[in-house]
């Protein structure tokens, strides 16, 4: 995936409210599915499909505890909010840099 | 709601003037940049054309359309829209040029914003931490999300 389709996915995978309360419950820590469901008020198929998209955008990840290989929990994976923000600032620096340079064109020009 | 950069600076200049040094002169001032090409070959000049689109020509006369114009008040506003060649179709973003009389300058701000989702409840601001490694879970996160929300209003 280009980093531009990676951001897409990210940004449209925290579109949805239920999806961004999730992201908030795991930033606590990580939880299972079921406890995810109950803390939104959703249903146990509802939560599954809002993981699934959270898990393909790659913003939580499935994992085991170490105390226990049977038990599944949710965490987040905080690389794809580093696209992100690396897509921010260098936007940012690109327009300091452009607009130097238009300065200094206007100012010259006079 | 929606993810945004803003840039600003003051220029020694009227804001009618700045507007046309920045529609009219942008191929003398504009610096290609590797990292914002707008298609992956060689960069090309930049231009308005009339005051309907935001246009690229390479050497070879091939034009590729950066974005539409849709507010053109001279020596006031300027709205474009922007694409880079790297951007899926749904990816539009729109760069927003005001230019405000400040004494004998003129204080020209570009405004650049994207995809309407970024979450506005998440981005509460916090201080980013001194290592990035600081917490797997929610520090690391909570870091992010507060310089995420320096760029979203």
């Amino acid at each position: 995936m280009t980093a531009a389709a990676r951001l897409d996915t990210t940004l449209a995978a925290l579109a949805d409210p239920h999806r961004r309360q999730v992201i908030e419950l795991l930033r606590e820590r990580p939880r299972r599915a079921g406890d995810l469901a109950r803390a939104a008020g959703l249903t146990a198929p509802a939560m599954s499909r809002h993981l699934r998209a959270l898990r393909q955008s790659g913003l939580v990840e499935e994992t085991s505890p170490d105390f226990d290989a049977r038990v599944r929990v949710y965490q987040l994976r905080p690389e794809p909010m580093v696209h992100l923000l690396r897509w921010l600032e260098e936007t940012e620096r690109l327009w300091t840099a452009q607009l130097a340079a238009f300065k200094a064109h206007v100012e010259k020009a006079g | 709601m929606a993810s945004r950069v803003m840039v600003a600076l003051r220029v020694r200049a009227t804001p009618a003037r700045a507007f046309e040094a920045f529609t009219a002169e942008i191929g003398q001032w504009w610096t290609p940049n590797d990292l914002f090409a707008f298609t992956p070959r060689e960069p090309g000049v930049l231009s308005f054309e009339g005051r309907e689109r935001l246009i690229e020509t390479r050497a070879g006369g091939k034009v590729f359309e950066i974005g539409r114009v849709t507010v053109w008040e001279p020596g006031v506003r300027l709205v474009v829209g922007w694409r880079q060649a790297s951007f899926t179709p749904e990816m539009a973003t729109e760069v927003e040029v005001t230019f405000e009389p400040v004494g004998e300058e003129t204080r020209v701000t570009v405004t650049h914003t994207g995809w309407d989702s970024v979450p506005r409840a998440h981005v509460a601001k916090h201080g980013f931490p001194e290592t990035a490694f600081l917490a797997r879970h929610g520090e690391w996160w909570r870091a992010l999300l507060g310089r995420l929300g320096e760029y979203v209003g």
